[in-house]
């Protein structure tokens, strides 16, 4: 269908929902009850003035009803309803939508601003045609998040007043700062985007520096509130006895006592970063998803190898910012613990325990849909067989570890199994449930994908390096002595206390984020001029790699809203935790279905009005897209040459 | 050896030794990975894995098994290739319609197997036996658990009269109180026992009575389903508390008497 | 002859069919809703044994001691220490606190001392977000001598904190 038809279309459509309303309003109003005008008509004929007794008895109702309005006093309302849904529910979803778009736009600056300065130091246009390219996406999403913000806040002050009034009691000197920050956003966003080619390089990475300082801020500002109402305080050796007190920002009846307190709080940092990289993981999935669909709409083999290579570098940034995600969270979750052993137990033993395992299962997903897609992007290259025999082993390793990952502690079981097993842990795999091994196989799931995108980067390449042998070899050790490690960490767990095992963490990770370093740094020099065996042929990659790119954004999307749940859920029954208790008919904790529920409908939501955003995008971008500048794509992100 | 069923696992290696031999098919890999987890995780351990464990471990597996056929062009044709040529070459139409046959048979038999599952309560984890607290009062008389002990049972060698009152005394105990649940002859059948979850205790059963000290008993005798501590809930026994109706003497009574009944000896302290 | 799904169709199929799994995940796993602890009342003719039975619920409720850290009659790999038992131990866990005082102790200030084996991470159980009141400490104190001990706390029994 042509374009102009659809647009003649939306017009007809607006006009005539115009009418619909204005006609529905006017049904309603008129509605309401009336005397039948045969019997008004008789009544005056006969000229009587007295009333039937249903007459009366109307009147009397509304000189009643309006008495008691009138006697009524102000009351402030503590919490309101929303029919059906539920009061917790709409702000749930607004939130959650208002976070997904938020977290987009916050993201996309990032790395378009990083791909453009890559182009800027490499001299090469095509970098900045791709940063130009996830730019689009910016404004529409921009706009969307501006409108779910609104939307939350107006939900939050309707449904449940007297808790945002008590929110703006403590933080009300942090919103004119926010506006004002939100309007150099919107300034730096819409100057970056319109003015791409318009201002000088420099002053455009400036712009899209600004961008990047001036949203960063704005989130660290809304972290502080929301951060507050789970950790609403610091803690601090205050008596100097060598264990840290607790400090609250706010007296026991909620009285602010430091604002400092409340905004610097126990679980904000952590907070932050664990949403600055998921963001970007975040970010990345989805601009690789725009790619995915604009590659499978492509009709040209240009158009094809440039979104190709579009969802390559999307997908890149993604998994580069996944790998220490789990990292970030670790540490996020041991902050937690450290404020509050009751949050914390709450978190990974008590209720939410199940919720994990269903973490388990998305996580274990986006590895496998990662890898999947570098593997199918062998393909790409002229010559690339070589790698393919240890496709089969990367397999197995991430396989064996999502499965330790999805093994619950306790097994549901029926009455026979657990007769069978003389209780409801299994003798031999409740040692698959238990922290050790997990760690182990988060640890080991994170060098496999680093393993699968070297090969990836290898394959039809060919080293000239002088030493190429030598540092092959060093890189081998160094990632089998970094598994080795974590595998013997992992196993030296069940021998030791619990104190001390909870500590081996710890050197797991850093030898496994030690490893990624060295290798990098080894790998950057040895593959820089690489002979290459034959081109690489964007664009020639199966569909279904590109559904897997969509699959992976879906993944990540109903990952960040399950984790949003848990996040905000861990609190229980407190608006503010500790302080202030939700006595609303909304405090209790849903079942996990239930929470499962509303994040599908989220994330239905969000890919809904995600398709609109692409959609709008595919539109503005048409006529400034030039094929010819990409159609010479080589895979050089990372450095190196085609020889 | 590490909980495995030794012959299961070699037979289910085996198989795969033989196929390395025989360089197999990537299809017959295929299949191979999947049905020998599959019976690795149903008969491969002397303890069966819950079948809820065995449904995430095979989805994985299946997930792994479809990206791993499907990750390169090439692997998916040598896949696909065996499937295509028995569809479309007609000397295998005899194979074709077998298996046209045998996948409905297969769907249809894990329909009547899924319906004809004997229905079963999900478990909780509920504990039979509790760990009792470490000690109780019964009567303003405290019992230590663990040193506690029937204060009757030296009559059995000491005076065997006295012992034998005793055992009369806890006769008249049972089959006043006891038995309409636990039965006539002990064997947990009283003519209650049906209605009962959990299911009065079979004290015939070697695995019970001699499992236990005797304080154990007494504690259970004593303080019944309304005593029992979080391990042992839900669905708390309606065992009666009998400390309310019967005298200390009478519950020691009948507790030499479900002993001697069975031929049983209670368990000594520090035995295992 | 091909058999063709349209691209938007497929893309609609993968995003609801994608989602409608995860959904799928979270029904089959266990389900449990928690409500908030309803409020526990100690009035002053309380005894000794009223106060067992309110610290018992205080303790798997509003004090949180059985929700993930504390056992009561389990043994293996724990969190933290065991609870049975503790009316009998808590006398001579630290030389010169009497029983009372030790378990007042372990709650008012618990990083004083960590049983051995254990790492730290109890908080003091009368500060936010378990804010006991001291009757509830006291009942919950009840509670924890009647493990394994006679129970001897009453309303009047001066804590010391």
């Amino acid at each position: 269908m042509n374009r102009n038809r659809i647009l003649f279309g939306i017009g007809v459509l607006a006009f005539v929902s115009v009418i619909v309303t204005v006609r529905l309003g006017g049904f309603l109003v008129d509605n309401e009850y009336r005397q039948p005008d045969r019997q008004v008509a008789a009544q005056e004929e006969q000229g009587e003035t007295e009333l039937t007794p249903r007459q009366q008895g109307i009147v009397d109702e509304q000189a009643a009803d309006e008495a008691e309005a009138r006697a009524r006093p102000y009351e402030e309302a503590e919490y309101r309803t929303v029919p059906f849904v539920g009061s917790r529910v709409t702000v749930w979803v607004l939130a959650q939508l208002h976070l997904l778009f938020a977290a987009f736009v916050l993201a996309v600056p990032l790395f378009a601003f990083i791909i453009e300065f890559v182009g800027y130091v490499k001299k090469e246009e095509r970098y900045n045609k791709l940063a130009y390219e996830f730019t689009k996406l910016l404004s529409v999403s921009f706009s969307m998040t501006a409108t779910f913000g609104a939307f939350l806040t107006f939900g939050l002050i309707i449904l449940y007043p007297k808790f945002t009034n008590y929110l703006m009691h403590i933080f009300s000197p942090t919103f004119l700062p926010y506006v004002l920050l939100f309007f150099l956003e919107a300034l730096f966003l819409y100057s970056y985007y319109y003015g791409w080619g318009k201002f000088g390089p420099k002053m455009h990475l400036f712009l899209g520096f600004m961008l990047n300082i001036v949203g960063t801020a704005i989130m660290f500002i809304a972290n502080a509130w929301l951060t507050f109402m789970m950790s609403p305080g610091r803690r601090d050796d205050v008596d100097g006895d060598g264990v840290p007190d607790f400090v609250s920002a706010v007296s026991e009846s909620g009285a602010l006592l430091s604002l400092r307190d409340a905004f610097f709080n126990f679980t904000w940092m952590p907070i932050n970063i664990h949403r600055i990289i998921a963001n970007v993981a975040f970010g990345g999935s989805i601009a690789a998803a725009y790619a995915a669909f604009r590659y499978l709409q492509a009709k040209t083999d240009e158009e094809k190898a440039h979104f190709d290579w579009m969802g390559y570098v999307g997908n890149f940034v993604a998994i580069i910012a996944f790998l220490p995600l789990p990292f970030a969270g670790y540490y996020l979750a041991a902050e937690i613990y450290a404020f509050s052993q009751t949050l914390g137990i709450q978190m990974m033993g008590g209720t939410f325990s199940w919720l994990f395992v269903i973490q388990a299962a998305l996580i274990g997903n986006l590895f496998l849909g990662a890898n999947y897609y570098l593997w199918l992007g062998m393909g790409r290259m002229e010559g690339g067989v070589h790698f393919q025999k240890f496709i089969k082993w990367l397999l197995i390793a991430i396989a064996l570890c999502f499965a330790v990952w999805a093994t619950p502690r306790y097994a549901i079981s029926s009455v026979s199994e657990i007769a069978a097993m003389g209780g409801s842990s299994h003798p031999q795999l409740s040692y698959l449930g238990q922290m050790s091994a997990k760690n182990t196989a988060v640890n080991i799931l994170i060098l496999s994908t680093y393993m699968s995108f070297l090969l990836y980067r290898r394959t039809g390449r060919q080293s000239v390096h002088p030493h190429r042998q030598l540092l092959t070899r060093a890189q081998a050790i160094v990632f089998s002595s970094a598994a080795a490690l974590v595998i013997f960490y992992g196993v030296y767990g069940y021998y030791v206390d619990a104190a001390i095992r909870i500590r081996f963490a710890i050197p797991q990770v850093y030898s496994v984020l030690a490893a990624l370093v060295v290798i990098t740094v080894i790998d950057l020099p040895l593959y820089r001029n690489a002979a290459q065996s034959g081109e690489t042929k964007w664009g020639r990659m199966p569909a279904v790699s590109q559904y897997a790119l969509i699959f992976i954004a879906l993944s990540f999307t109903w990952l960040m809203g399950l984790m949003g749940y848990v996040r905000s859920g861990l609190r229980q029954e407190w608006h503010v935790y500790g302080v202030i208790l939700d006595t609303s008919p909304d405090a209790y904790t849903p079942t996990l279905g239930f929470a499962t529920q509303v994040v599908s409908v989220t994330v239905l939501i969000f890919f809904g009005l995600l398709g609109v955003v692409f959609w709008l995008s595919s539109l503005g971008g048409k006529k400034d897209w030039e094929p010819k500048a990409v159609a010479d794509g080589g895979d050089r992100l990372e450095g190196g040459q085609a020889a | 050896m590490w909980g495995l069923n030794l012959p299961i696992v070699l037979a289910l290696a085996a198989i795969g030794g033989v196929l390395v031999w025989r360089r197999a098919h990537t299809l017959v890999w295929l299949l191979y990975s999947l049905g020998a987890l599959w019976a690795f995780f149903k008969f491969g351990f002397v303890v069966p894995i819950p079948q809820s464990v065995a449904t995430i471990y095979l989805a994985i597996t299946g997930l792994a098994l479809v990206a791993y056929a499907s990750s390169s062009r090439e692997r998916l044709a040598e896949t696909v290739q065996p499937i295509k040529r028995l569809i479309l070459e007609p000397r295998y139409r005899l194979a074709l319609a077998g298996l046209l046959v045998a996948l409905p048979a297969l769907a249809a038999y894990n329909a009547y197997a899924d319906l004809t599952m004997p229905l079963e309560a999900p478990g909780f984890g509920r504990e039979i036996h509790p760990a009792p607290p470490p000690e109780i009062t019964v009567h303003d008389e405290t019992v230590n658990m663990t040193t506690g002990d029937n204060p009757y049972l030296h009559y059995k060698a000491d005076d065997p009269e006295l012992y034998g009152k005793h055992l009369e005394n806890g006769r008249r105990v049972y089959y006043e109180n006891c038995f309409w649940c636990h039965g006539d002859g002990m064997g947990g059948d009283g003519m209650f026992a049906h209605g009962l979850n959990p299911v009065p205790s079979n004290f015939n059963d070697v695995g019970t009575l001699p499992a236990l000290q005797s304080s154990f008993v007494h504690w259970r005798i004593a303080k019944g389903g309304p005593g029992l501590p979080g391990p042992g809930t839900p669905w708390d026994s309606a065992m009666p508390a009998w400390e309310k109706f019967l005298t200390t003497e009478e519950m020691w009574d009948v507790n030499l008497f479900i002993y001697d009944f069975n031929g049983f000896e209670p368990r000594a302290l520090g035995q295992h | 002859m091909k058999l063709s799904v349209p691209m938007p169709v497929r893309l609609v199929l993968l995003v609801v069919g994608t989602t409608a799994f995860y959904m799928y995940l979270g029904q089959i796993v266990p389900q449990k809703e928690a409500h908030p602890p309803p409020p526990v009342l100690i009035s002053a003719e309380m005894t000794t044994e009223d106060l067992v039975a309110v610290g018992a619920e205080l303790a798997s409720g509003k004090g949180q001691c059985l929700v993930g850290c504390h056992t009561v009659g389990q043994s293996g790999p724990l969190r933290y220490p065991d609870l049975d038992g503790i009316g009998a131990r808590a006398a001579t866990q630290i030389e010169g606190l009497s029983g009372l005082e030790y378990l007042a102790q372990s709650l008012y200030e618990p990083a004083a001392f960590i049983v051995p084996g254990f790492a730290d991470g109890m908080q003091p159980i009368d500060q936010p977000p378990i804010s006991l009141s001291e009757d509830e400490m006291k009942a919950v104190i009840a509670w924890l001598q009647s493990l394994g001990g006679t129970p001897t706390v009453t309303l009047d029994t001066d804590l010391g904190y």
